[in-house]
């Protein structure tokens, strides 16, 4: 029997363990196949076509039509506004300086195969530019997003580093603290969006509004979501709220892992509190920040329900505007193409942090 | 001295800004329809009235999407641990050919952005003719099924592999190794994986949003919030959608309350080595 076990015993074993693995595997690849693999594929394939959805939601369409979609949806022109000219032709100037046509009126004069929009008119050595994309608004949620996602998660990693080394003291109520730090957390997005909804109201019945207007510092009630200029720094402000304590939790998991005898060696040694924070606690935590800000970026750049909820099609970011394009305009091809750009940023951001970090991240 | 009092405004600044929007709307849930549209704001109710809390669980709508919410989020959970488990074991404990880009497959899910797996996802449900409930509990997978096997395969890795070895001698299954021995000692990590996956089922929006547009019956809590309205379709009703908005909250705060130091481990596993 000892014998018998012994000459055939473990490859026997070890194909059952390999088959027994294989089985528990089948239930995982079935379900990444169906709800993530053919979907994505389904996507990108979806791209190059001209499929819509008809009425009751039947899908019709899916010619071929090449990269077209991807034309219409990045295509951008970068042009001088020209100057206005006056009845004899001259350029015209008022209190010296030069009138320029409309840019909006402009771009829509050129003769080109596709209508541009405005994105952004600047000015720049003397003369005025203006950048005109078939999609302006798609472009325009692109780079709101960014914005979005580089200030939010900014702010986020400063705040959440504050909270984290202020909770590292011992104190009397840190678990109350560490408790409270849950709460953001666990209050649904969509839910978090309407408080704040309520409380940034555009009159004195809002929170912020009120507040500020008790302590004298605004004259007349802000306008957060109706104020282009304001419309995104009041995602940023939502989202680092609702996100802020995720990042001073695993913060503080990482500094709790950093020995206190590095701090006692260095407080003998002289160190000032600063010294200590740049020379041990930031070297020593920045496996755990790489991946928090990895967490958090690829996070916020799919942003949807904050903005879709308190903007709808006032203001996109990228998942909404392809959200809208799928589900308002019908427009299967296009949205899919949409969907693409946006994998393909994220997985940019994914692969140049992985990069940036992943070295120090493995030893 | 001066140290320790800007510790404490700290503390106390940082404890403020954590619950003020929890609270601004729990007042504002009490206070009467008039004191609502006051301006200024008061900052604490002056009549206080369980009226908001009394319309919101009249509201047809608002209570069938706690219903929907309850059973979604539930079988995702269970559905995600019973999957999870089985793939965590055998990338955790067995040796197989194909180990590592199993897993590497696996936790590449994290980073599809949902938005770009959408337009796909419905058409898969089309052709599969699924009710809107089990396509989102199905689709819910994408985001769920990653981290729990991420977090199960790293639990298992951690159990001794004497307790393998010593079942399979006693004649015992790889299988029911499992499922007799090892999976009673994934307990905890059962219950955190477990409740991270229902809290975020609880959360997700996107898909919910699409797949019940054309199946109201089968809205879920953040669809129904979002599309809160009141009697009176005049105005947004704020009063009852803070209402609303506290009575989805506490629960989910009291569950994460009580099993804070398991969801705090979940949340940093993977992140924080050792």
């Amino acid at each position: 029997m000892a014998v018998k076990t012994k000459a055939r015993g473990p490859s026997a074993l070890a194909r059952g363990e390999e088959r027994t693995a294989l089985f528990l595997l089948i239930p995982s690849f079935v379900i990444i196949a169906v709800v993530a693999l053919y979907p994505l594929g389904r996507v990108v394939m979806s791209s190059f076509t001209n499929e819509r959805f008809a009425a009751g939601a039947e899908l019709r369409g899916g010619q071929f039509i090449g990269l077209e979609n991807y034309r219409q949806l990045l295509s951008m022109t970068l042009r001088t506004v020209p100057q206005r000219l006056d009845a004899d032709d001259q350029p015209m100037f008022e209190d010296g300086r030069p009138v320029y046509v409309n840019p909006r009126l402009f771009l829509r004069g050129l003769d080109t195969p596709r209508t541009y929009d405005a994105v952004s008119v600047f000015d720049l050595f003397g003369n005025r530019y203006v950048l005109g994309a078939s999609s302006a608004r798609f472009i325009r949620a692109v780079w709101d997003t960014l914005v979005f996602t580089v200030t939010s998660v900014a702010l986020e990693t400063l705040l959440g580093m504050i909270i984290a080394l202020t909770l590292t003291a011992k104190f009397i109520g840190r678990g109350v603290m560490r408790a409270a730090m849950l709460v953001p957390w666990a209050i649904i997005t969509v839910v978090s969006a309407r408080i704040w909804e309520w409380m940034l109201q555009p009159t004195r019945a809002g929170f912020f509004n009120a507040f500020l207007s008790d302590l004298g510092l605004i004259d007349e009630s802000i306008a957060f979501f109706q104020t282009a200029a304001l419309q995104v720094p009041a995602m940023v402000m939502i989202d680092v709220w609702k996100t802020t304590p995720f990042m001073a939790l695993l913060l503080l998991a990482g500094l709790s892992t950093i020995p206190t005898e590095l701090y006692e060696a260095a407080e003998v040694d002289g160190a000032n509190p600063v010294r200590r924070f740049f020379s041990i606690t930031l070297p020593l935590l920045t496996p755990t920040l790489a991946v928090a800000l990895i967490f958090r970026t690829l996070d916020a750049l799919r942003v949807f329900d904050l903005f879709q909820v308190v903007y709808g099609e006032a203001r996109y970011s990228m998942a909404s505007y392809a959200y809208y394009q799928l589900i308002a305009a019908r427009n299967v091809g296009m949205s899919s193409a949409a969907s693409v750009v946006i994998f393909v940023i994220i997985f940019t951001f994914a692969i140049l942090y992985i990069r940036a970090l992943g070295v120090e991240r493995d030893d | 001295m001066i140290g320790k009092i800007f510790f404490w405004i700290l503390i106390i600044a940082i404890f403020i800004y954590l619950i003020f929007p929890f609270y601004w709307a729990l007042i504002s849930a009490l206070k009467t329809q008039a004191e609502l549209i006051r301006t200024p704001a008061t900052y604490w109710p002056e009549n206080p009235t369980l009226r908001n809390f009394e319309a919101v669980f009249q509201n047809p709508g608002f209570i069938r999407g706690l219903g929907n919410s309850v059973i979604v989020a539930g079988a995702v959970t269970v559905l995600s641990l019973v999957v999870g488990s089985f793939a965590g074991f055998a990338l955790g404990k067995l040796r197989f050919r194909g180990r590592s880009p199993s897993l590497y497959v696996i936790l590449a899910m994290t980073m599809f952005p949902q938005i770009a797996v959408l337009a796909g996802l419905y058409a898969v449900i089309r052709l599969l003719g699924m009710p809107a409930l089990p396509s989102l509990v199905l689709s819910y997978m994408i985001f769920t099924l990653p981290f729990t096997v991420w977090v199960l395969t790293a639990f298992f890795k951690g159990l001794p592999i004497s307790l393998l070895q010593s079942a399979q001698v006693d004649g015992a299954s790889t299988f029911q190794t499992f499922t007799k021995i090892l999976l009673p000692l994934t307990a905890p990590a059962l219950v955190t994986t477990g409740l991270l996956a229902f809290i975020q089922a609880w959360n997700e929006y996107l898909f919910a949003l699409t797949f019940t547009s054309i199946a109201p019956g089968a809205r879920t809590v953040p669809v129904a919030m979002a599309l809160f309205s009141g009697q009176v379709a005049r105005e947004e009703p704020f009063g009852e959608i803070m209402a609303g908005a506290i009575v989805v909250t506490v629960p989910l705060i009291a569950l994460v309350l009580i099993f804070q130091n398991r969801i705090v481990a979940g949340l940093t596993a993977g992140a924080v080595k050792g």
